[in-house]
């Protein structure tokens, strides 16, 4: 109930939270929904190649005759894998140094915010372009990557949050009556960081697509013949502007995706940090 | 006998501008059953005396004995639960990501208190002893008022079962009738359980209602101790008058009493 | 004399997200030119936010109702323009918060908020003038030394130090009304007596009326002419100060007094939290003019 009352006073969330599940249901069930459900493979028609929007095809075809708007939403799937997959292993890990470092303090925290820096002093793009570089460019590569570049955000987050509460009484209280650190940290302190760290997630999901497609704009990520928005862009944008629809269709995609989990995190850091 | 005893205790924080100390060759005891309070302004050394007492500020100098023991820098299990804390803001001393039942129930879980399955029961129980519902446990303290938290934070520190509790400012946050049932609870339990108290405050008009005797502090240091009666009768130190004529009263003979300590100046 | 500000059924609520809450049901103020009011009630009773009725801060809030009026000096605040309503505040009324020290901008000198003060009451006024004009205005709060208070920052200066500034600031441009929010809690018991007496003489000197909002009845004793009791959004007593202490009518107000702890140990009162009784209707004892 307060949820909805939260929800109504932004409808803007509310658009967001649309968007999203839409773009989820869109990949999850992609098989059954694309007009063309061939099309993500290395199919060829070239009766129907490059030919703009139309009844037949909404987002027109690419070079080789394949339906763009199909490759797009089996592009969702790959872009929404590889977000969940490496906020799965980036969330956990960036918490937990977080949470240490900033509940334990001393040399701990010294140790582990100096590699945290570290890493945070390294354009994100650029290391993962690096890592590519040296890496074979999978899908698999391409997550390893964008984890590697994505946990030490949750650190520092974690870490701000952590340090500010363990100034609060109720870890005095639980201190006093001598319940042990790994207690103190993830049963009391984490719960509170939990609100943020939701709200990032979601705002990062978009980011993480970014990044992404970035990396396959460039080459460096998901390879041919699977659809993915970023090198949909790159191979489109040789075609500008005559064949337009090859590259802006993709673009708007990776701008819709964005736009929506931005919307649906703004709208969460408010439902969430209200008992605050 | 007594329950807690400082030899002269000390306490210096290291700051850029030099060594501070904020407690100084503080010796003090409590009987068992007592209440004693700690009156001082800020900046007295009262919450450091109390951090020492609690085992969370190491002293820089001298002892403290508990139940006749020497505590040791690093107590045990059995030490750390003998002395139990309230805090001053109910507002920050409970999890709000918690459940009431979750924060009772810690010292229970943490000291393995009782069979497993009866820990609820147990909670439900505490609380009860607070004169608070028992089906309170399940509810966040953002639902709650300050008094309900104060009476939570104290079903708490007495879950430990504890021989001593720090009463840190544990009703100046409160409304006047609040405080008023929070304190008559607080004197209550101390009867019913033999529990001994170390209230700090800066409120006298609270102290010569709960304590038995009163020390008075200012920088760091013991200005006067004695029986309750006799500092409010007859305070030796112009630092003690001070403080009793700085209370607000509303009575004629609270007046009277001002007058009287004003004319012994 | 007619009334410098006058509050009649004055009705606050808030649209929250767990519905509609009503924070002052019809409550009915008046406060003379230079006369001491006191507003006294527990936390939630709704005296702090008529306050901010007066500062004309809730009117313009999204969720909040307002209605009823609220005469100051001829205008009704509640239908004034907002910039109208702006052009008020910190001139003809200005207020005293809890704790001195967080509502002076730590990042500016006292020098800086002083002038600054001071050229809302006068534009025209140079910075030598207002220095000068600081410089005495400081030393009517009792402080010796107002160069160094003027060259420091908030955090250099001791919370009773602050305090002052803060009266003194509040009185530079000569308000007719100085709102006082339990001025001086977060201060030493010793501290906030002196500063609450130095206050008193000020506003008597310079005839300034106060409303002083608090929880304590101990405290506004000394300092009120006259005082409202609050609770859950409705005045239920009211009276000039030696009525409200010898012969207070109200199981409310008698409650709030017994329940004052005792400097002389007369124990501490078995007085209920909340009681039926406290809900009795409004008791006004007689004006004596």
């Amino acid at each position: 109930m307060r949820t909805l009352r939260i929800l109504a006073r932004n409808p803007l969330s509310v658009v967001g939270l649309v968007l999203v599940l839409l773009i989820i249901f869109a990949a999850v069930f992609a098989q059954y929904i694309v007009p063309y459900p061939t099309h993500n493979g290395s199919v060829i028609d070239f009766a129907f190649a490059n030919k703009p929007p139309s009844a037949r095809n909404w987002f027109g075809t690419d070079l080789v005759g394949r339906d763009i708007f199909s490759r797009i939403i089996y592009a969702y799937q790959i872009s929404l894998t590889l977000g969940v997959v490496v906020l799965a292993v980036a969330t956990p890990i960036g918490t937990i140094i977080g949470l240490l470092a900033g509940y334990v303090g001393g040399w701990v925290e010294n140790v582990l915010m100096r590699l945290v820096d570290i890493f945070l002093s390294i354009p994100p793009l650029v290391l993962a372009i690096a890592m590519m570089g040296v890496l074979e460019p999978t899908l698999t590569n391409a997550m390893l990557a964008v984890t590697v570049v994505w946990w030490p955000w949750y650190a520092r987050l974690v870490y701000s949050i952590a340090r500010a509460e363990r100034e609060e009484g109720y870890v005095l209280a639980a201190e006093v009556i001598g319940a042990s650190a790994v207690h103190i940290s993830f049963r009391e302190i984490l719960p509170n960081c939990l609100p943020a760290i939701i709200t990032k997630m979601t705002l990062d999901m978009g980011f993480v697509i970014i990044i992404a497609s970035s990396l396959s704009f460039l080459g460096l990520g998901v390879q041919p013949p699977t659809p993915d928005l970023g090198s949909m862009v790159a191979e489109g944008a040789r075609y500008l502007p005559d064949s337009w629809w090859l590259s802006v269709f993709p673009g708007l995609a990776i701008l819709v995706a964005v736009f929506g989990f931005n919307l649906l995190g703004d709208g969460l850091r408010e439902i969430l940090s209200v008992d605050k | 006998m007594s329950i807690l005893s400082t030899d002269l205790l000390s306490k210096n924080f290291d700051t850029p501008a030099g060594s501070v100390h904020a407690v100084r060759n503080i010796s003090l005891d409590i009987q068992q059953g007592e209440c004693l309070a700690i009156v001082g302004e800020s900046g007295s050394g009262k919450t450091t005396l109390a951090n020492m007492v609690l085992g969370i500020l190491a002293p820089s100098a001298g002892e403290i004995y508990f139940d006749g023991e020497l505590l040791p820098s690093k107590r045990s299990k059995v030490q750390r639960k003998a002395i139990q804390l309230v805090q001053q803001n109910p507002l920050s001393s409970l999890n709000p990501k918690r459940s009431v039942g979750a924060s009772v129930r810690l010292g229970l879980d943490t000291y393995n208190m009782g069979a497993r399955s009866n820990r609820w029961s147990v909670v439900e129980h505490a609380l009860e002893s607070v004169g608070l519902p028992s089906e309170m446990r399940h509810r966040a303290p953002s639902t709650l008022s300050g008094g309900q938290r104060q009476r939570i934070s104290i079903a708490r520190a007495l879950a430990c079962e504890p021989k001593l509790l720090v009463l840190d400012e544990p009703t100046s946050a409160l409304d006047v009738l609040v405080q008023a049932r929070v304190l008559r609870l607080l004197n209550e339990l101390r009867k019913e359980r033999a529990l001994s108290y170390l209230f700090i405050t800066h409120d006298l008009a609270v102290v010569r209602n709960v304590a038995d005797r009163v020390a008075v502090c200012q920088a760091g240091e013991i200005v006067e101790l004695g029986d309750t009666e006799q500092i409010f009768t007859a305070p030796e130190a112009a630092y003690t008058r001070s403080l009793i004529s700085a209370v607000p009263v509303v009575d004629n003979d609270e007046m009277a009493l001002r007058n009287k300590l004003a004319s012994r100046e | 004399m007619s009334a410098l500000l006058d509050i009649k059924d004055l009705k606050l609520g808030f649209n929250t997200l767990a519905g509609y809450v009503d924070v002052l049901k019809g409550i009915n103020v008046s406060i003379k030119p230079g006369e001491k009011v006191a507003l006294v009630g527990e936390s939630g009773s709704g005296k702090s936010v008529t306050a901010r009725i007066i500062l004309g801060l809730l009117q313009e809030h999204r969720d909040a109702l307002v209605s009823g009026d609220v005469q100051f000096n001829g205008q009704n605040i509640n239908t004034l323009s907002p910039k109208d309503r702006a052009s008020l505040r910190g001139k003809d009324i200005s207020m005293i918060f809890q704790d001195p020290t967080s509502s002076l901008n730590p990042v500016f000198t006292i020098k800086k908020q002083f002038l600054e003060v001071l050229s809302r009451g006068d534009e025209k006024l140079s910075r030598k003038s207002r220095v000068d004009r600081a410089t005495q205005l400081l030393g009517t709060v009792s402080i010796t030394d107002p160069k160094r208070v003027l060259n420091s920052y908030p955090f250099q200066l001791s919370g009773g130090m602050n305090q002052r500034v803060m009266i003194a600031m509040a009185l530079a441009n000569h308000p007719k009304l100085l709102l006082a929010d339990e001025p001086g809690t977060a201060l030493d018991v010793s501290v906030q007596a002196q500063t609450l007496s130095l206050m008193r003489d000020l506003v008597t000197q310079n005839n300034t009326a106060v409303l002083f909002i608090s929880h304590n009845l101990g405290v506004v004793r000394e300092f009120a002419d006259r005082i409202y009791v609050i609770y859950k959004g409705n005045i239920v007593e009211d009276g000039p100060t030696h009525c409200i202490f010898n012969n207070a009518q109200h199981p409310y107000t008698r409650a709030l007094l017994a329940a004052v702890p005792r400097i002389t140990g007369t124990g501490l009162p078995d007085v209920p939290e909340v009681s039926d009784e406290f809900l009795a209707p409004y008791v006004g004892h007689m004006q004596v003019s």
